[in-house]
């Protein structure tokens, strides 16, 4: 505590070396962030002088069906997305921690999707899920192959595979750094007293990669609210809307259909989901690991 | 550890295409600057009575990618006849985009002399900023009807870019294999026996289907599909669209029959079907007969099949039962406008620019040839355009076969993600007509409000 008390008010040099991120992070974060806030409460168009008029977009939203069907449809993304990705990136993190052959390789390449952007990913998921699903259904005479991304349903799977698929890499990389902290001599005991390897794992290796959980959840959690270029490139709401997530809402409300301050008043709304789902989650995760 | 090292060099490999492709899908935007360089010519050439005599500097700010190259070459033709003026092009393409990079530029303070408007709702937003081109020679050249949607009480703030227009778009050779003449085809109930007919000879002409129909592109049917039945509603006037707080559908029936026609013999599905499939892998390969799209995409199908493209394509009317069988929505898709806030002599010089594009002969030349467009001005002789697209739109123009496009008066996003939106649901079975035509007339009525 005296510690950092002292650095806390460690004068110049203190000063010095936070104020270049301080004002970086003040001029692309909070300062517009503020701004922000306060053009939801106007009329503001980006172009002409604009009028304060309160909560009204705000009041608006409550009657909005379109945003409120694309909130349901990315919380229910949300869940989806963020079970499957941890499950994927736990398992591949097992998989490529064990002695195998070409380790390192496969751990470029199931890291090698998150480095591609999404909008290009989801251009190429577009001609999988349309072309080469269709051709296989062709050729196996399955319909259900054929109808690919002009249903809700298979707009809403093919947007959890790719999304999965691109993330799953970069979760994998948190797990293996916390697996690879467990310390061997553990492993060994246990094996001493006799543990099989689903109780090495049960009892040792998740007990000690707990705190992996609490950023990996955080992580994918926030990031399925923030998904957009996916969304975009892929399925862009078809059919009807249905497929439309809150990103890609907003999006549409602001530069489409040109309400520019209704559109940020969404955005603030989300910001204010996103921000009490993700400390709740941290809360809920801190007490967790300090029981253990 | 050799494996290692491969591995470190793959990665970075990987990471340097990942920053590629990430510029890739951002950045549009590409600054001319071989125009900001001053051509050396002699200062004898011809310097028009409108050039300022100082130097001036115009800025554009344009939306049209696809001929970026071929502007930039105009640009420079215009200073070597009139060297005080420096032109300085930026583009940045795709609808939406553009709106917000134009909006972001004025933010920023870097207000071009010269920019992009589509229409009535375009001019209400930049009103402010708008300068009245009515005394220029492009406005008073410009056609008959291209200027109502930028017409402000007797003012007029934007000269169109060029006249584009959509129809049904065929391949002949499939139209004759299958022994029907495409000029017999001037009604709807003619164009469907032509459907039927080549849906039943479908396996001997080696297509897919009749139409490909991309409903993903809710421009095809929100914007330009319902234009057509929309345009008599509103008596092809822009304006009335504009400041109609509703719509009836009073030609609804028309519209599904022609949805339902295009759905029902298309490639499957239609609801996610996007432009690409529809013109380059489905048309221009020969496995459909027909679809619905208008003249620009000829550069596409020339740079797919040159000869295909000249020869083997025409284009059918867009037929409104009950109002026009035979005639093609025509209309123009963007305006020029001139920054109004800039000094006299920059707007001065913006306007010398526009009116030499358009009405000098040099201009014409390029506007044609380079452009490729079909100009919205008199004094274009009819053989100066040479696609087959172009040449049937302009010599259904000439006579009388046209109707005007409406969609800029639609309420901002509605015909593509409200109108648009529920015609995929249509075709996909999961929305009643009825009820279609409820939820829109119900989103213009709430957007006008």
């Amino acid at each position: 505590m005296n510690i950092r008390k002292r650095s806390l008010n460690g004068g110049a040099w203190y000063w010095t070396f936070l104020t270049p991120s301080f004002v970086a992070l003040m001029i692309v974060v909070l300062i517009p962030f503020i701004i922000g806030i306060y053009y939801s409460l106007t009329t503001w168009d980006a172009v002409n002088p604009y009028s304060f008029i309160g909560f009204k977009n705000f009041t608006n939203l409550l009657h909005d069906k379109l945003f409120w069907n694309s909130l349901l449809f990315t919380a229910k993304f949300a869940l989806v997305f963020v079970f499957l990705i941890n499950l994927l990136g736990l398992g591949l993190a097992m998989l490529v921690t064990r002695a195998i052959p070409f380790k390192n390789f496969m751990r470029t390449s199931f890291y090698l999707p998150n480095l591609i952007g999404g909008l290009i990913l989801g251009f190429i998921w577009n001609f999988i899920f349309i072309d080469v699903f269709s051709t296989i259904g062709d050729a196996l005479g399955i319909s259900g192959l054929k109808v690919w991304l002009s249903t809700t349903n298979t707009g809403f799977w093919g947007m959890v595979i790719i999304t999965a698929w691109q993330m799953a890499g970069y979760v994998m990389v948190i797990y293996i750094a916390y697996i690879e902290s467990v310390p061997v001599d553990l492993i060994e005991a246990s094996q001493i007293d006799g543990a099989n390897s689903w109780q090495q794992f049960r009892k040792i290796t998740f007990p000690l990669i707990f705190p992996a959980f609490t950023i990996s959840l955080f992580i994918t959690l926030s990031n399925a609210f923030k998904i957009f270029d996916q969304n975009l490139s892929l399925t862009k709401g078809a059919p009807g809307n249905t497929t439309q997530m809150i990103t890609l809402n907003i999006y549409q409300t602001a530069y489409s259909e040109k309400q520019m301050a209704y559109g940020q008043a969404k955005a603030v709304v989300m910001f204010l989901i996103i921000a009490t789902i993700s400390i709740l989650q941290v809360y809920f995760s801190k007490k967790r690991e300090v029981e253990q | 550890m050799k494996l290692r090292k491969i591995f470190v060099l793959l990665l970075a490999l990987i990471m340097i295409t990942g920053i590629f492709a990430g510029c890739g899908s951002n950045s549009s935007t590409t600054k001319d600057t071989s125009s900001n360089t001053p051509v050396q010519t002699p200062a004898s050439t011809k310097v028009q009575e409108t050039t300022a005599a100082k130097p001036v500097t115009v800025d554009i700010f344009q939306f049209k990618v696809e001929f970026k190259d071929a502007f930039g070459a105009a640009v420079e033709a215009f200073h070597k006849d009139n060297p005080n003026i420096t032109i300085n092009v930026q583009t940045v393409g795709g609808g939406e985009d553009y709106g917000a990079a134009l909006k972001a530029k004025f933010n920023a303070g870097e207000e071009p002399a010269i920019f992009n408007i589509g229409g009535p709702s375009d001019v209400e937003t930049w009103q402010a900023k708008l300068a009245d081109v009515s005394e220029t020679n492009a406005a008073k050249q410009a056609l008959d009807g291209t200027l109502q949607g930028v017409t402000v009480n007797g003012k007029i703030y934007g000269i169109p870019y060029n006249v584009e227009g959509y129809g049904l778009i065929f391949n002949k050779k499939i139209f004759e294999k299958a022994g029907i003449d495409p000029a017999s085809i001037t009604t709807f109930d003619a164009l469907t026996n032509a459907v039927k007919t080549i849906d039943s000879k479908k396996k001997d002409l080696g297509i897919q289907a009749v139409f490909a129909f991309p409903c993903k592109e809710t421009w095809v049917t929100g914007l330009h599909l319902s234009n057509a039945f929309f345009s008599p509603e509103f008596d092809g006037d822009v304006m009335k669209a504009y400041n109609s707080k509703t719509v009836d559908f009073k030609y609804g029936d028309a519209m599904k029959a022609m949805i339902d026609l295009q759905n029902k013999y298309s490639v499957q599905p239609t609801a996610s079907m996007d432009y690409s499939t529809q013109v380059e892998k489905l048309f221009s390969t020969g496995k459909v007969a027909m679809i619905q799209q208008g003249n620009w995409v000829f550069p596409t199908l020339t740079g797919i099949d040159a000869d295909f493209a000249q020869n083997n394509i025409g284009m059918l009317p867009y037929p409104v039962k009950g109002f026009k069988e035979d005639s093609y929505p025509l209309g123009v898709p963007m305006y020029w406008a001139v920054n109004g806030t800039k000094s006299p002599e920059v707007q001065q010089a913006a306007k010398a620019f526009l009116d030499w594009l358009y009405t000098s002969d040099n201009g014409k030349k390029i506007v044609v040839e380079q452009f490729k467009f079909i100009p919205a001005y008199k004094g274009y002789s009819n053989d100066s355009v040479s696609d087959p697209l172009g040449k049937q739109l302009l010599s259904a123009a000439n006579a009388g076969k046209t109707f005007g496009w409406v969609f800029n008066g639609y309420p901002n996003g509605w015909g593509m993600d409200k109108l648009g939106a529920d015609v995929q649901l249509y075709v996909g079975g999961k929305l009643d007509w009825n009820k279609l035509i409820e939820n829109e007339k119900k989103a213009w009525a709430d957007a006008r409000k």
